[in-house]
């Protein structure tokens, strides 16, 4: 019952997100049909600018836009591109695979380096190395991740030529590409994952570990780190939304042809259809995402579980 | 769970002592400032530095920002150019200095937007309670649950693209964490006595929500505003960096990064020196407000 409830709530926020983005975007003065048909050079008659507005639906009320827009948005219709008329959902479609290996693989990579940051920081203690480690997710977080990913091209790409800037489509740049967006997000990894470790570190049963001689890394493995999961997997749904958000500069960065790269086009085009699509397909992900977390977190860990009598 | 359990047991919390609590409080304000830590008084420094760019940049540089000298073009950092030289030959420092005020008034823009709307959804939301709440708490979720630097982009996009725009999609952006934070605040500080004991006392509803709850309430939000003023530098920085916001020859920090992008392979401060400008000065803001955050809780 609880988690049909959860789905329910998912199912209503996406719905409303999409409603807020549609009333957000008609704020937009123009729309490239309306400034190609309004062209003098184009030369089009008034019957056909009639025509061609209504076949886009733009002459109707915003209110009755909205709703033809929902009713084929649930048959599974996203629309036309204004500014390519191809059907929305091949363009968004094309651009998905590219965006989901970049966001994986940063994923990746941002729980290895929270993984990394998280041992040092129980390990070094608080002497001047454990603090700059502590620090490290701070200045991860301040630094723009357009420095990152330009610096990493001039170092890496062209100074080493360890990966090329021409095809972005390798495993050299895509690795690359994955770091600049891996460093923000481990940052707010490990935040959580320290706080957590330090938490488990106070508990009894670590010190219970460490007296019985047991090597650190064996304690860490077998007695920090599960308990300190909860709230790293919890923060793991979050940075969802940074991995989406951040792909934007990082695909433009990089020149990949993924989800970023489409909405960035599409503002530059003022092609409303596309962003709608992209914007809220990024949103429903991310409900996704937590809500998954939200109903497996309970599987990870007894403590969350409901008393049998409750469900 | 003991810091809250202490700030809602807090005496200073009921109106007789809050006026007796406060020279107090100041006064081991004034005594803590004596021992900060070293890299708090840096980041102060910093952010003083780059106030005093932002009021009076031409205390600091002499060179014009928008006027260049052809044949000293891409001159690398040096003597004559402490930050070299772009592709038409303009110093960099006087163009990050001259692109101070504009990249800081626009994160005080944002911040001001989600302190004041955000902080009145989660007051509201809060303290009615109800169908206000469900109705705020929905449109919370709603703006939660869009990754905030893609509602930036479709805030700005239909606002037009101009620097002042750009702050205020980043304000519209950061309206949900500030909604949620205060009406989790004001949820804690609703139950208190000395509400109940207010309420008794025949205080209205606002005169309530504004001289015992909003107070009350308001010292978290505040950390976490000085903390969104280093993300909303780095919002606006990324969206101008995309050309979301004032065209060239504006000098916006994010501006500055991208124009130099064209020019990195030969001439790599022009992306490097405005990108580290504004993670110093992230970083300090974020300093500043982890130091805040830990007086709070001691």
């Amino acid at each position: 019952m609880i988690a049909l409830k959860r789905v329910g709530q998912a199912v209503l926020v996406i719905a409303l997100a999409y409603v807020l983005v549609f009333l957000v975007l008609a704020a937009i003065p123009g729309d490239p049909v309306s400034a190609q048909l309004e062209n003098p050079q184009a030369g089009y008659s008034e019957a056909e600018k009639a025509q061609i507005r209504s076949f886009y639906g733009l002459d109707k009320p915003v209110l009755v836009q909205l709703l033809i827009s929902i009713g084929n948005a649930l048959r599974g219709d996203l629309g036309i591109s204004l500014s390519t008329s191809a059907p929305v959902s091949s363009t968004i479609g094309e651009a998905i695979p590219s965006t989901l290996a970049l966001a994986a693989t940063a994923l990746v990579f941002a729980l290895l380096i929270a993984l990394i940051l998280g041992f040092a920081s129980q390990s070094l203690g608080e002497g001047r190395l454990g603090g700059l480690v502590r620090s490290l997710p701070t200045v991860f977080l301040s630094t723009p991740n357009f420095l990152i990913g330009l610096v990493l091209i001039q170092v890496f790409a062209v100074q080493l030529g360890a990966f090329s800037i021409i095809d972005p489509e390798t495993a050299g740049s895509t690795a690359f590409a994955a770091l600049t967006l891996a460093i923000p997000v481990s940052a707010q990894i490990a935040q959580v994952f320290i706080t957590a470790l330090d938490t488990t570190t106070a508990l009894d049963h670590t010190e219970v570990a460490l007296s019985r001689g047991l090597a650190p890394v064996r304690v860490f493995a077998r007695h920090l780190l599960r308990p300190s999961l909860l709230p790293t997997v919890t923060v793991c749904g979050l940075v969802v939304g940074e991995l989406l958000g951040g792909s934007l500069i990082t695909e433009t960065i990089f020149g990949r042809a993924g989800i970023g790269t489409v909405v960035q086009k599409a503002v530059t085009s003022q092609d409303v259809p596309v962003l709608q699509a992209a914007v809220v397909l990024s949103a429903a992900v991310f409900v996704g995402v937590n809500l998954v977390i939200d109903l497996v977190l309970p599987l990870l860990d007894p403590r969350l579980r409901a008393p049998r009598e409750a469900s | 769970m003991t810091a809250a359990v202490l700030t809602t047991g807090d005496p200073s919390g009921s109106p007789e002592h809050a006026p007796a609590g406060a020279p107090a409080q100041a006064g081991s304000r004034l005594r803590g400032l004596r021992r900060l830590p070293l890299t708090v008084w840096l980041s102060i420094a910093v952010l003083l530095l780059v106030l005093a760019f932002s009021l009076a940049p031409g205390l600091f540089t002499s060179a014009d920002p928008a006027v260049g000298v052809p044949d000293r073009k891409f001159t690398p950092p040096g003597w004559q150019y402490l930050l070299g030289t772009d592709h038409l030959g303009r110093d960099l420092l006087s163009r990050i200095i001259h692109g101070s005020a504009s990249s800081m008034t626009s994160a005080l823009i944002a911040v001001a937007i989600g302190v004041l709307v955000g902080g009145a959804i989660g007051l509201v939301a809060g303290y009615a309670g109800g169908w206000a709440d469900a109705v705020l708490g929905r449109l919370v979720d709603v703006l939660l649950a869009i990754p905030s630097f893609l509602l930036a982009v479709v805030v700005v996009t239909a606002l037009g693209y101009d620097t002042r725009n750009a702050a205020i999609a980043t304000g519209v952006s950061a309206v949900a964490v500030f909604a949620r934070l205060m009406r989790a605040e004001v949820l804690r500080v609703r139950t208190s006595v000395f509400i109940e004991a207010a309420r008794l006392n025949g205080g209205s509803d606002a005169y309530i929500l504004i001289r015992h709850v909003l107070p009350n309430a308001v010292r978290p939000v505040l950390s976490l505003a000085v903390l969104q003023f280093g993300l909303a530098i780095l919002t606006i920085a990324g969206l101008a960096f995309l050309g979301y916001g004032d065209p060239p020859p504006a000098s916006d920090w994010g501006l500055l990064v991208a124009d130099g992008r064209e020019h990195l392979l030969h001439a790599p401060w022009l992306v490097i020196a405005p990108g580290l400008v504004i993670a110093i000065v992230v970083l300090s803001v974020s300093r500043l407000s982890r130091f805040i955050d830990t007086e709070r809780n001691r």
